[in-house]
């Protein structure tokens, strides 16, 4: 977890007057910048909120730009001047992955000569399989376009080139080169392109496959694809990479739609701000379950472990209350948690407790009848530290309980609040803590979950 | 293996129990001390595979590195010792690396362009390359001769201390000679060969020689702290180590180690010869931190005693 916070200030106009470096950058990436409105959809409209309700609010924030998709809580506190911004927890994902991986040594070993180049494609790597011509001497840092003689394709463009004005990957690019012996070798390039962790353009990577005869060039060659490459679904890889690849369009499908549904770049028919508002609700849903599709890949992988942070269940539980507690607030419901001096020491992946903890009381909010209430106790048994979450819901059946914590199971439920995978995830996460995630229920007096830990002994 | 551990009572130990017995007398030794992880392990072998395979050819073209490999994997590589430093500080560096690149951003959308000069060959054709650009151009050559084909991690030979390099020479040049019978004349084929080779090794300028002409470079043109501090920003830690590591006068690899190692609170005084300002070291900081298995003095970041 990230305890540095990031700090903005918005006027009374909604003006963005101050804001640390990583808001800043997502500010202009907008579009917008200092002494502008505040460019950010979602941000605006958090803040927007506050004003009206002269009230805190706290709330996950989910922001794309070009280069990657930004996950925080935003906390946003109105005064008579506008409003201050208090941002933790910011974490970055790449929308894909930017660089081609190491291939796995059991791969087959590639035909052909595999290839890297800088952002003017002055070569930085060539090698051969020992089943190629050898790699002319002297390839180091002179021009890909000088060792490669390009060749145009049916359109007459050069796909390697047109793919550097768009840095982006290619394939197809047929090229002639010398070999060691000085043969010439009619070859095809493909490629990926590279990129560093500011999201800027450092080369491509590539193989390039020699074509031998006519019949093998009436093959087209095999297909690498600029997101997914060549793995196979079985790898873990294709896995990160469908997730990096889905969370980008989505988080800006959202964007996008909660502006149209906000009217925030002018009023528009009610009917159609609601379908935009419908289109952001299934792209949320969406993205959630990508996000459960990925944790659910990270925590099945073997030896996946959580870090072992001194957490205060108590803590923990009022933050989680403080981000959903809007949410209840629209049903009526009131949430009874932890005082203040409740404490609960305990040891867990503070990051991945709140998950399970936001899971329990969404959930326990999706649930509940209007006007309800949620309790959250925390206690300690033995060398147990335990937060329950109860609600006034209809309650799980003792068969129901048998099967809650399984993969994809919704209890029958059709609506798109979830994906079934939330309580599987959360009692994984609780496991591989040491802890545990039980529930006791039955129908008609709502339910009870509690997620134990191991105890901390404080002092 | 010689030099087993025998308990008392059994007699002849096998390897795999000598083995065994002995990484539980080290355990036993430092019960709290972080181990190697499965991936850590892994790394490390496959690094001094590709690593053993690259010295049997630069010795002699025939020589069958996967026979090789696996005399040595069953009866244990000669100078293992001298081989795990050097391994380990080429793994934890990639293992750092691939991190930042599992974690990091990815390219700006660029609008397609139609046609125009950005299609056009010859306008590609070679721009003058700055002296800074040319040793910066130099050194990404020297890191990517530290990935194989399919993008591996491995050991350049240029890289390599001239020490390890010889005595991998002459235990590859053994391994062939008991190979083909001991014969005279492949005996002082070898010889030859280790010599050349040797020779040929002292005239190769790997990562440190690229590492310092661009340190150099850029210590003259009073541009290397904005260059240390923009390769933090952009997490491109070769170029940071590389120029962390011309800076004190060390090696690329014990350099690269330091750094993984090294506590939060130390990292501004080993980079201290760079001049970054203070507040610049906040990507290193928590790209180091978030490496879990680091061992780190005072533990092994990120894991609890096994």
């Amino acid at each position: 977890m990230s305890e540095r916070i990031i700090r903005g200030r918005i006027d009374r106009a909604g003006t963005l007057v101050s804001a640390d470096a990583p808001l800043l950058r997502l500010q202009q990436r907008a579009g917008g910048g200092l002494d502008r409105p505040l460019a950010l959809p979602n941000l605006a409209r958090l803040v927007a909120l506050a004003q009206r309700l002269q009230r805190d609010i706290s709330r996950p924030l989910y922001a794309a730009d070009d280069h990657s998709d930004i996950h925080a809580l935003v906390r946003v506190l109105p005064d008579a001047n506008g409003a201050s911004l208090e941002i933790s927890d910011w974490r970055t994902r790449a929308m894909v992955q930017p660089q081609v991986p190491a291939i796995a040594d059991s791969a087959a070993a590639p035909t052909g000569w595999t290839w890297e180049c800088d952002q003017q494609l002055r070569m930085v790597a060539l090698r051969g399989a020992k089943t190629m011509p050898l790699v002319p001497a002297g390839w180091e840092g002179r021009s890909l376009s000088e060792l490669f003689e390009l060749q145009p394709d049916e359109d007459g463009r050069f796909p390697v080139l047109r793919a550097l004005a768009r840095q982006a990957g290619f394939d197809g690019q047929r090229v002639r080169a010398d070999g060691a012996e000085g043969a010439r070798i009619a070859m095809t390039l493909a490629g990926e392109a590279l990129f560093d962790a500011t999201g800027r353009f450092t080369g491509f990577r590539g193989v390039a496959a020699p074509v031998e005869d006519a019949a093998v060039e009436e093959t087209p060659p095999p297909r690498i694809d600029p997101v997914f490459g060549s793995l196979p679904l079985s790898d873990p890889q294709f896995g990160r990479r469908i997730d990096g690849a889905l969370r980008g369009p989505l988080s800006r499908i959202i964007a996008t739609a909660e502006t149209i549904s906000g009217q925030f770049d002018g009023p528009i028919r009610a009917d159609y701000a609601r379908y935009a508002g419908d289109i952001a609700h299934a792209g949320r849903h969406l993205l959630g379950l990508v996000d459960d599709l990925a944790d659910l890949q990270n925590i099945e992988r073997p030896g996946f472990k959580a870090a072992a942070d001194e957490i205060d269940l108590g803590d923990l539980a009022r933050r989680a209350v403080g981000l959903l507690g809007m949410k209840a607030e629209e049903k009526g419901i009131r949430i009874d948690a932890p005082k203040v001096d409740d404490k609960m020491p305990a040891t867990g992946e503070f990051r991945r407790v709140l998950q399970v903890l936001l899971n329990l009381l969404g959930n326990a909010i999706r649930y509940s009848p209007d006007n309800s209430q949620i309790w959250i106790r925390v206690d300690r048994v033995d060398e147990r530290a335990m937060v329950t979450v109860a609600d006034q819901g209809q309650g799980i059946s003792s068969d129901q309980q048998a099967v809650v914590f399984e993969k994809f199971e919704r209890l029958g439920r059709t609506d798109s609040g979830g994906s079934g995978l939330g309580l599987y995830i959360a009692r994984r996460l609780a496991r591989a803590m040491d802890g545990d995630l039980t529930v006791e229920s039955a129908p008609g007096q709502g339910a009870r979950f509690t997620l134990s830990l191991p105890a901390r002994d404080v002092g | 293996m010689d030099d087993s551990f025998a308990s008392p009572g059994i007699d002849a130990p096998s390897p795999t129990l000598s083995a065994r017995l002995r990484e539980l007398a080290d355990y036993l030794g430092a019960p709290t001390a972080g181990r190697l992880t499965e991936e850590q392990r892994a790394l490390s072998l496959g690094i001094a595979r590709r690593l053993v395979a690259d010295v049997a050819a630069w010795l002699h073209r025939d020589i069958d590195a996967d026979a090789l490999w696996r005399d040595w994997l069953r009866g244990g590589l000669p100078g293992a010792e001298r081989l795990a430093a050097t391994c380990f500080a080429r793994g934890e560096e990639h293992r750092w690396r691939e991190q930042t690149m599992l974690r990091g951003a990815a390219p700006s959308l660029v609008a397609e362009p139609e046609g125009g000069p950005g299609e056009d060959p010859a306008a590609i054709a070679d721009k003058p390359l700055s002296d800074i650009e040319r040793a910066y151009l130099a050194l990404r050559i020297a890191d990517r001769r530290r990935f194989d084909g399919l993008g591996n991690p491995c050991l350049a030979i240029a890289d390599l201390d001239g020490e390890l390099f010889h005595a991998l020479l002459l235990d590859v040049a053994a391994w062939r000679l008991v190979q083909g019978g001991k014969d005279d004349a492949l005996a002082a084929e070898l010889r030859d060969a280790v010599r050349t080779s040797f020779a040929r090794h002292g005239a190769e300028r790997g990562i440190d020689g690229a590492a310092q002409a661009y340190h150099d470079i850029l210590a003259a043109s009073a541009a290397l702290p904005e260059t240390a501090a923009t390769a933090i920003a952009r997490q491109d830690w070769p170029t940071l180590v590389a120029l962390a590591a011309a800076a004190h006068r060390r090696r690329y690899g014990d350099m690269a180690l330091a750094l993984l190692t090294a506590e939060a609170a130390t990292l501004p005084s080993l980079l201290a010869p760079l001049r970054i300002d203070r507040a610049a070291l906040a990507p290193l900081e928590a790209s180091l931190a978030m490496l879990s298995g680091r061992a780190i003095a005072g533990g092994f970041a990120g894991e609890g005693p096994e």
